[in-house]
Parts: C-alpha cells; structure tokens; sequence
C-alpha cells in the first residue's frame, strides 16, 4: 500500500511545492523587471502581488474561454486535431438532438421554480429569526446546516427517501394518499414529478445560506424607519412592503443573482439521482457526457457557450430590472 | 384583543414555526445516520425505527470493506487521505496566493488593477462548465491527467474569486496608520505584509479557510473530470462509484448512508466549531453590496 502514497501523492507533492518556488522567483523577477522600467514602486509592487490572480485569469479564463468558442465550431475527440466545420454543432443542437430542448428545459424550469420559492422560504425564515427569540445563534447555526453538508450526500439521502415503494416521504404521504384514494407518487418515472425531487431538494439545501444573509439585510434597516411608520399608523402589511423590502433589496438582488446562476449550473446533484431519460438531464451534466463520455468536444462546447449566452442575457435583464426595484442607501453606485 | 395577548401569541407562533422549520432541517439528517446504523431486515420497516436494533456499528467498517472488493485499492485508509491531500494542499496553496492577491488589489494602485479586478469578478458568473473542457487540454498537454495536481497545484494561482473579494474587503478595512508605522520604521513591504497584515486578517483568513475546506472536501466535479484510477478517488468521488455498482444489485443502503455520514461529518463538525467563521465569511461578501 506503501507505493500507492509514493507514486499518488509524492509527485503531485514535489510539483507543488516547485510551482510554489517558480511563482515566487517569477514575481521577484517581475518585479525587478518592472523596476528595470522605471515603473513606480507601488505600482510594481501592486501588479506582482497579484501575478498569481493575473496567470490564472490568462491561462485557465481568458485561453479557454476563447478556445472553447473556438471548439465550438470544430469537430474534435482529443485524439485528431480538431476539424472546422462551420455551424454544424449548432445545427445539430438546434434541430436533431433529441435531448437537448428537453434539458434546456428542465434545467430552465428548475430554476424557475426553485429561485423564486427559496427566496420566498429564506425572506419568511429570516424574518422570523430577526424577532427577539433566544439563542438566536443556534437557530441560526441549525437553519445554516443544509447548505454545508456535501451535495453528494444528501443527495443520495433523498433519493432514499424518495423511493416510490419503500420510501419515507412516500411512507408519510400515505395516510393523505389513502383519504383521497391516489396511487403514491412515483418519484423518479413520473416526468412532472422528478422535477419537484430536484426543487425540494434543493429549497431545504439552500434556503438555510439565504436566510442568513437576507438576516443580515435585515438586522441592517434602521428601527427609526419603522418607529415612525408606526407614528403613521402603518400596519403590519405596509411596513413589510414599503420599509422592509426597499431597505433589504441589496441582500434580496445578490440572493436572486447567485440563486439564478446558481441554479442554471447545477451538477453534482444530477449524478445521484434518477431522471428518466426522454426528459434528458440538466444543461451542465448533458456538457459533461458529450465531452468525457461520447468525446464530442466541439458539440459539448457548442452547448457551453449557449448556456452561457443564456445565462448572460438572463442575468442581464435582472440586472437592468434591478434599478427598478432595488433601492441602494448610498446611490453612488 | 389587548396588544399584550396578541404579544404572546405571535411569540408562541414564531417558536413553534422555529421549531418546526428545526424539525424539517433535522429530520433528514437524523434519517441519515440512524439508517446507516440499521441490519439490513430493519431498513425498509415502517413505522421508523429511529433507534435501530440491533445497533450495528459494523456496517460502517463492511461498507468501506465492500467498496475496497469493488475498487481495488480504495480501503477507508486510502479515500480518507485522498481526500485530506486534495483539502489540505489545495487550501494552503489556496490561502497563500489570495491573501497575496488580495493584498495587492486592496493597497496598491497599478496601471490595469481596475481591468483585472472586474476581469476577476465576471468570472463568478460564468458558468465552470464552459472553462473546463481547454483546461482538462492544458492538464492532458502536460501529462498531467489522472494526477492530483490539476486539483492542488493549479490553487497557487489564485483560487476563487469570490475568496479574493472577500480577503480584499476585510484588507481595505486595516487602517493605513499600521501600515505607515511600518514604513517608519524601516519596513519593506514583504516584512509589512507578513508582520502585519497577516495577524490583523486572522479572522478573515479563518474564515475563509474553513469555507475553502469545505468547498475542496465536497468538490465533485474536478475530481469526476481529471481523475481515473479508482484508487485515487476522494471520498466524494467514492460514493458515486460507490453507489453505481451497488445499484446494480439490490442497493444496500445502510452502508451508503454509512458512507455518506463519513463524508458529512467532519464537515458538520467543523461547521459547529468554527460556525461563527462560516456565516461571518458569508455575510461580509454579500451585504456590503
């Protein structure tokens, strides 16, 4: 067992602490040469501390993200230089993939679903955590738990409970089921219903993450707001609308980005769980398979950069929407 | 109804949604561990048995025999210190290269600073997927596929972006004063950073380091996409294999919940222990806009 160590981790272990030596003498040497050109001290100084940041914005952001636009035009299986061949990936994704419109699909739905209601659950938690209860920092601690634990294990923790016949969740629904006469649910061949798999999993993951934020948001309205609606004789309804969300739409706009963005990318979760294949899988997984299962690197590409125009434009547009209803204290934005 | 009363009742309200909300996020977890801990006639038995009898401690040590039988190679011994290798190296190399970075966009100001912060940011929307297909042929061109180092070399560059704003937050909020003391008295900036930035930042670079941990214990798509060979598998990557195989036969799952409670629990420890650090890190990159 020995030489598994030796040959697994030594070698990695010996090139990463050289790349740890090669970075450094590569900033000391930048820096001279920096100097060597009459640049400012600070200015040398600034650029080389963050040479590591810049190397990798280059290599592993800029280069791919260029190739990979590049590939997308190409057909390509890694073992023959890539072939041009124009629009046909996309063509082809457009009209003869059978999987393809029905994972946009899923994957868009998905997010539709689950953005809106996790933030709607986390507003709710949230406000209630902002209430004078004790211990509030263990509740907080408690809400928080979901969205530490690894994907892949709870994950496999709901398909558990999910299972059609032997399952828990089915299990507790029985009772319902029986008073109304329905069949249990079959979780994971029903199409319309593996999609609600995916949303409830995800809403007790992460509404947790959000609620903690959105708290913050919360403990940062100032109480003189609310102390002189109540002079006014607002009422519950209209300083949740008028004083409350105003002042936390900040927290609520950066929850929606990154729910949105989040939700769109989703991966490791698709792995662990049953979806019948006619409705096809989640955009990145369908990425994944076609590049590392079927080595169509140029399609798998086309894909990507689809998703990622449509991610784009769709953060785009909450972003011009956001100046409609975000309200920021300090409008030097 | 006297505003008293009505008090008590939204108050009484606000714990029994607390607590019920507490159930809903304990239930699954508690399912977790004690099916993990149940003989396989007790697995499917309803009502629930939450105290599994007889109590059986040994599925954890079979689950982990099972999967070395079907990846030869990946005993608990093994998976557990891939695991740590792939954590640990990579968050010290993580570590290290943002609180440089992170130093250098907060204090210095230098002819293209603005381009490469924003360049840094916009990554965080784009999606990884789109990333990963020309670096795994950056990694393949230097031989270096089915190795560690894509996952724990490549962290000397800089790691997340989301980790460097972070850093760069909590940096820009040191009083310059320090910094010009050190000056003063005949410091150069390597000396200032590391005798002085470094220990003010220690919060910040508590949490930050548990949230990397963490990010690196639960990683699955970088281990799925540059690894092979079953024997170098992190645990992530081990319950997948794991739970493929299994479902071939009829699956066992008390020793998958087995194997997913040893992959959820150090990381629910160090969460208790250092929660403050989590939700902190969390909160001074999003509500400051």
């Amino acid at each position: 067992m020995l030489e598994g160590f030796t040959t697994d981790y030594l070698p990695t272990t010996l090139r990463w602490a050289g790349v740890a030596i090669v970075m450094i003498a590569l900033m000391i040497a930048t820096f001279w040469t920096l100097r060597r050109f009459k640049v400012r001290h600070e200015a040398a100084i600034g650029f080389v501390f963050t040479l590591p940041m810049t190397l990798n914005l280059l290599i592993f952001t800029l280069y791919p993200f260029l190739y990979s636009f590049y590939l997308s035009f190409t057909e390509f299986n890694m073992f023959q230089a890539p072939k041009w061949v124009g629009l046909t990936n996309y063509i082809t994704m457009f009209t003869n993939d059978t999987y393809f419109w029905p994972s946009c699909s899923l994957t868009l739905k998905y997010a539709l679903y689950s953005v809106p209601l996790s933030i709607v659950a986390s507003v709710a938690v949230a406000l209630i955590l902002n209430r004078p209860i004790k211990a509030v920092g263990f509740w907080r601690t408690l809400y928080y738990v979901p969205a530490v634990l690894p994907a892949a294990a709870t994950m496999l923790l709901w398909r558990w409970m999910f299972a059609p016949n032997s399952g828990l969740i089915n299990y507790m629904l029985s009772p319902f089921l029986m008073l109304f006469g329905l069949q249990p649910p079959e979780w994971y061949t029903d199409p319309q219903l593996v999609l609600s798999v995916f949303v409830i999993t995800s809403l007790w993951g992460v509404f947790g993450a959000n609620s903690v934020i959105l708290l913050a948001g919360l403990k940062n309205v100032p109480t003189e707001l609310y102390e002189a609606a109540n002079l006014d004789g607002a009422g519950v309804l209209q300083k949740f609308r008028h004083i409350t969300l105003p002042m936390i739409s900040p927290a609520l706009f950066y929850t929606l980005i990154t729910g949105i963005i989040g939700a769109l990318q989703i991966f490791t979760q698709a792995f662990f769980m049953k979806i019948p294949a006619e409705m096809g899988s989640f955009l990145s997984v369908r990425i994944y398979q076609e590049a590392f299962q079927f080595s169509h690197f140029g399609y798998a590409a086309a894909m990507a950069w689809f998703m990622l125009i449509c991610i784009f434009l769709l953060t785009i547009i909450v972003f011009k929407s956001s100046s409609a209803w975000v309200y920021y204290e300090n409008e030097a934005k | 109804m006297s505003p008293k009363i009505r008090e008590l009742i939204i108050q009484l309200l606000t714990y029994i949604i607390l607590v019920a909300v507490g159930l809903i996020i304990l239930f699954p977890c508690l399912i977790m561990l004690t099916t993990s801990l149940k003989a396989d006639v007790n697995l499917f038995q309803v009502p629930i048995q939450w105290i599994p009898d007889p109590v059986k401690w040994s599925n954890y040590s079979e689950a982990f025999v099972k999967m070395d039988q079907i990846a030869h190679g990946l005993t608990f011994v093994r998976v557990l210190s891939n695991t740590l290798f792939v954590t640990l190296l990579g968050m010290v190399a993580e570590l290290c290269a943002v609180s440089f970075v992170a130093y250098g966009f907060a204090r210095f100001r230098f002819a293209g600073r603005k381009i490469i912060f924003f360049a840094m940011l916009s990554t965080m929307m784009l999606p990884g997927i789109i990333l990963i297909i020309p670096s795994f042929m950056i990694w393949k061109g230097l031989g270096l596929i089915d190795t560690y180092d894509p996952l724990v070399t490549a962290a000397w560059l800089g790691g997340g972006a989301w980790a460097v704003f972070l850093m760069r937050q909590f940096m820009m909020n040191i009083p310059r004063e320090m910094e010009e003391a050190a000056t003063i008295d005949g410091a150069n900036t390597m000396q200032t950073f590391y005798l002085i930035i470094i220990p003010m930042i220690k919060p910040a670079l508590l949490a930050l380091g548990v949230l990397i941990f963490q990010g690196r214990w639960n990683d699955f798509m970088n281990p799925l996409i540059y690894l092979n060979t079953a024997a170098k598998f992190p645990l992530v990557m081990a319950i997948k294999f794991f739970q493929e195989s299994l479902s071939h036969e009829a699956p066992k799952w008390n020793y998958m919940m087995a194997v997913s409670t040893v992959l959820a629990l150090p990381i629910l420890v160090l969460y208790f222990c250092a929660q403050r650090y989590f939700i902190e890190g969390l909160n001074v990159g999003a509500v400051k806009g």
